[in-house]
């Protein structure tokens, strides 16, 4: 039998960075991958809806390029070509993790890994002996029972496999994958409805932010966002996808599913090693990435913690590291969440709403990119940013952005909770003019009423 | 003129109480019988009524302030009246002997607005209530004034560390900022690493960055780290604490306790008082158990006295102590002349204290005065357990949860309800025989169900 001393099972954004980081300090490292290398996140999530998502913008930037003083006519959308552009740009990211996990000497194993012991699995029934195991299996979309089995109802993964656009979508779920691809649709000419349960989408952000982004959809793209309501009496046939919402009918070409993600356990046999999924179905771990049984880890999608890709990857390089090292660190826990809707949304540490709940004195502050030069110069004046942070020691807590590069915005907010920054620090940072960014340093300067660039709250 | 508001005096004990919390506001309007504040004393806290109706002018005394009892602590009357002029009374000194005498023998403050008030201009909530004044404890001396100059001082408090802790070179042990300056390099200040956060929140809660433990990046002082050390801060414990802290830690240093246990069959009492129940008689085994330790006492006089050590007093009454644990501590409410009443009325007035006790209503002068008391820890699963004499009584009484045993009876193995009883008794009085036989004149009453049968008829 051969023996590694890591093996990763999954090769998403959690599982290679693993096997990575183990091979780098040492270790004789295995992964076994049963479909694609990248996982959900390259092959049917994060790269290719960016890829779709990046063409929409720029057909939409084309659209109103008008006003800039550039005159295009005709311009058109050719799916097809653009899907093929997703499908090379995809292709290209999965060659390159080959090659990176072929030159730091990882053992790849193509199929399905199950436990046979704690410390023994088996692929193509073939056994491998390993002293740590990492789970990284990741998850999969949830489509529930209810749902006809029809080519006109899909959820994300088949949704991108489309060769065509339909003309009208229904898209049930207002998560953040589903506001993605209905903004993306609808940017593409589609015409879209957006269906959720809850009282509104996209709810665990702040009221602000959320109806900041609602408003977008609704008057610039023209997305029917119908809230707190379900979709019922779902039917499908050659001619239309049908569902219920209240007493009216909604009909479209395609019914996209987008209503949460299920942790991937079939197959793996997990209680050959002595371990259990929880009620919800995910295997629970501890701060340092660890399973009930101390030499086997699980990270990403299928610890049901937060399930974003660069969580899975700080999860994965936290765990390869304690599989390999003797001192064990625990993983860091401020992450940031972006939302690739139209206006983008970046957000990170606690919402307004979270704060107020931990019982503390809560300040914010708010910058409008109308107010920013910058923003005014090139057109894209939609949104804001907002710094949240405790009254008492004047620590940022949260931020978050909604707008032009939101998403990239972020980043900024990430590393100054992370350091425990002050707000009256930020905002001596000198931001450099004329940039997005500048709206942090004038955002902080908001949460002591001592903004330049906007008028005096009236006390 | 306006009226002021009194400082009211609860049992005969009390010298000082502090307002826990303000019900009511500068400015609200006040009727007759509306809840003015609370007040911790040395048991409890208690509500204070208004006596009169009008407005709230001005409160004096702020929460948390040891004030003598009879001070003013604000004023009532119509908005606009005026105000005499009065200085907040001066905190209640940690030693009674310093205090003022005019404070404490002048009626309300207000008539004597020139009292001296020492230390005055200081804001009052700026003096740390101290410790519970133990009437007994020598004043300790004057810890030795610490002394600082402005430039140090300045230069610690943006270091954010204790200049406390620093030995001074100037005149009198006097800190000056060289002192200050090779502490910090003493103690490697300049390779401490903090965040930003971190050092605001310490700065605002008077840590030392020194004693911090930093578990960030490369050792670096987290949010984390701060609010852990504000965590295992040490905290003042309520005043009930400190005087359970401080009486009980009397009794063990003066009073040479021992144990004696015995083991109650309560299998008859068990079942009586099921079928007392059923007929809707309230009577729970604690009332059983209090009668049967009155019984006893009023047969054993030298359980129910006190001693000094050089005299020992017989108390004619029995005042039986119960004991009650409430969230924060436990208090004993004391049935008076338990001696001379029926099982019902022990039973109805033991009923009553206990819910007092527990909705904080008690006042302290039926909290003191017991002469023999009972601890009954029976419904917190115990076997068995030992007490700790109230201070002033010669023994205590500690019942456990009444448990299915085998035992043994006329020689063969049965089941029965057992209880033990374990007595504390203090042996400058009590010697092991007189214990033992009181303990098992307690358990014989306990065991004879035609008793029972008789005191509950």
């Amino acid at each position: 039998m051969e023996t590694f001393d890591v093996i990763v099972i999954g090769a998403g954004p959690g599982g290679y960075p693993a096997a990575i980081r183990a091979a780098q300090l040492g270790a004789r490292v295995a992964i076994v991958e049963k479909e694609k290398l990248g996982g959900t996140c390259l092959n049917w999530g994060c790269i290719p809806t960016k890829a779709l998502i990046g063409a929409a913008e720029t057909f939409e930037k084309i659209k109103h390029a008008g006003k800039l003083g550039i005159i295009v006519t005709g311009a058109s959308v050719d799916y097809a070509a653009m899907s093929g552009h997703k499908n090379g740009v995809v292709q290209q990211l999965r060659e390159g993790i080959d090659s990176l996990l072929k030159a730091n000497g990882v053992t790849q194993f193509a199929g399905m890994a199950s436990f046979v012991d704690r410390t023994t699995l088996e692929v193509n029934g073939t056994r491998l002996g390993a002293k740590k195991i990492i789970i990284a299996t990741g998850s999969t979309s949830a489509m529930p029972g209810f749902l006809p089995k029809h080519p006109r109802v899909v959820e994300s993964r088949a949704f991108l496999d489309l060769q065509k656009l339909p003309a009208t979508l229904i898209v049930l779920g207002g998560g953040f994958i589903g506001c993605e691809l209905a903004c993306m649709a609808a940017m593409l000419g589609v015409k879209v409805t957006v269906v959720e349960l809850l009282e509104d989408i996209l709810l665990a952000l702040d009221a602000d932010v959320r109806r900041e982004v609602r408003a977008h959809m609704e008057k610039n793209l023209g997305i029917r966002v119908l809230t707190g309501k379900g979709l019922d009496k779902i039917s499908a046939d050659d001619k239309a996808a049908r569902g219920q919402v209240g007493d009216e009918t909604l009909t479209a070409d395609i019914l996209l599913c987008a209503i949460g993600r299920k942790p991937v356990t079939d197959g793996l046999k997990l209680e050959n090693a002595g371990l259990k999924t929880n009620e919800r179905g995910y295997i629970e771990t501890d701060d340092y990435g660890r399973t009930k049984v101390a030499t086997i880890f699980a990270i990403g999608d299928v610890t049901g913690k937060i399930q974003l890709a660069h969580y899975a990857t700080a999860q994965g390089l936290t765990a390869a590291e304690n599989a390999v090292q003797p001192k064990p660190h625990r993983h860091d826990t401020i992450v940031p969440n972006v939302i690739f809707t139209a206006p983008e949304i970046g957000t990170v540490g606690l919402s307004e709403a979270d704060a107020k709940k931990q019982n503390r004195t809560v300040k914010t502050g708010k910058f409008r990119f109308a107010g920013l030069g910058k923003a005014l110069a090139v057109g894209e004046t939609a949104g804001f940013v907002k710094w949240i942070a405790d009254a008492a020691t004047d620590q940022l807590l949260g931020a978050a952005v909604v707008g032009p590069h939101a998403t990239d915005l972020i980043a900024e907010a990430a590393a100054a909770i992370r350091a425990e920054l002050t707000v009256a620090e930020l905002g001596r940072t000198i931001h450099a003019h004329p940039t997005f960014s500048e709206s942090w340093m004038e955002a902080a300067h908001a949460v002591h009423g001592e903004c330049v660039h906007a008028p005096p709250k009236r006390k | 003129m306006a009226t002021p508001i009194i400082m009211p005096k609860f049992g005969q004990m009390t010298e000082e109480s502090a307002i826990v919390e303000w019900l009511k506001k500068e400015g609200d309007r006040v009727e007759k019988g509306d809840i003015l504040f609370s007040v911790e004393t040395d048991k409890s806290v208690m509500e204070v009524e208004s006596f009169e109706a009008g407005t709230l002018l001005k409160i004096v005394v702020p929460p948390g302030v040891n004030v003598p009892v009879q001070s003013t602590v604000g004023f009532l009357g119509n908005p606009g009246e005026a105000i005499p002029a009065v200085t907040a009374p001066a905190p209640a000194p940690a030693s009674a002997p310093s205090m003022p005498e005019t404070s404490r023998t002048a009626p309300p403050a207000v008539a004597a607005p020139k009292a001296p008030a020492p230390r005055a201009a200081e804001p009052a909530f700026s003096v740390a209530t101290p410790p519970v004044a133990a009437p007994a404890a020598a004043a300790s001396p004057a810890p030795a004034l610490f002394r600082i100059s402005p430039r140090a001082a300045t230069l610690a408090r943006n270091s954010v560390i204790d200049p406390t802790r620093i030995k001074g070179s100037g005149p009198f042990g006097r800190v000056v900022e060289k002192d200050v300056r090779a502490y910090l390099y003493k103690h490697g200040y300049a390779q401490l690493r903090i965040t930003p956060s971190a050092k605001e929140k310490a700065a605002k809660e008077k840590l030392d960055l020194l004693t911090l433990a930093g578990t960030g990046d490369g050792g670096r002082i987290t949010m984390a780290d701060v609010d852990r050390a504000l965590a295992e801060r040490p905290r003042t414990m309520n005043k009930m604490r400190q005087i359970i802290a401080q009486r009980l830690t009397q009794s063990v240093v003066t009073a040479p306790h021992f144990f004696v246990t015995v083991e109650v069959d309560m299998t008859e009492l068990v079942r009586l008082r099921a079928q007392l129940k059923e007929k809707g008689a309230p009577f729970t085994v604690t009332d059983f158990i209090a009668e049967a330790a009155v019984l006893t006492l009023k047969e054993f006089p030298d359980v129910n006295s006190t001693t000094d050590g050089k005299t020992v007093r017989w108390h004619s009454h029995v005042h039986l102590g119960v004991a009650v644990s409430l969230d924060q501590g436990l208090v004993v409410p004391v049935i008076r002349h338990a001696d001379e009443l029926t099982l019902a009325e022990l039973n109805a007035q033991a009923k009553d204290l206990a819910e007092r006790a527990r909705a904080g209503k008690l006042p302290p002068d039926e909290m003191s005065g017991s002469t023999f008391t009972i601890s009954n820890m029976g419904m917190l699963d115990v076997e068995n357990f030992t007490a700790i004499i109230n201070p002033g009584e010669s023994a205590i009484l500690a019942v456990s949860s009444t448990v299915k045993k085998p035992v043994v009876r006329d020689e063969k193995v049965v089941v029965r309800s057992i209880m033990k009883l374990t007595l504390s008794s203090d042996h400058r009085i009590i010697d092991g025989a007189m214990a033992a036989k009181f303990a098992n004149a307690i358990k014989q009453k306990l065991e004879d169900i035609e008793l029972w049968k008789r005191l509950t008829s």
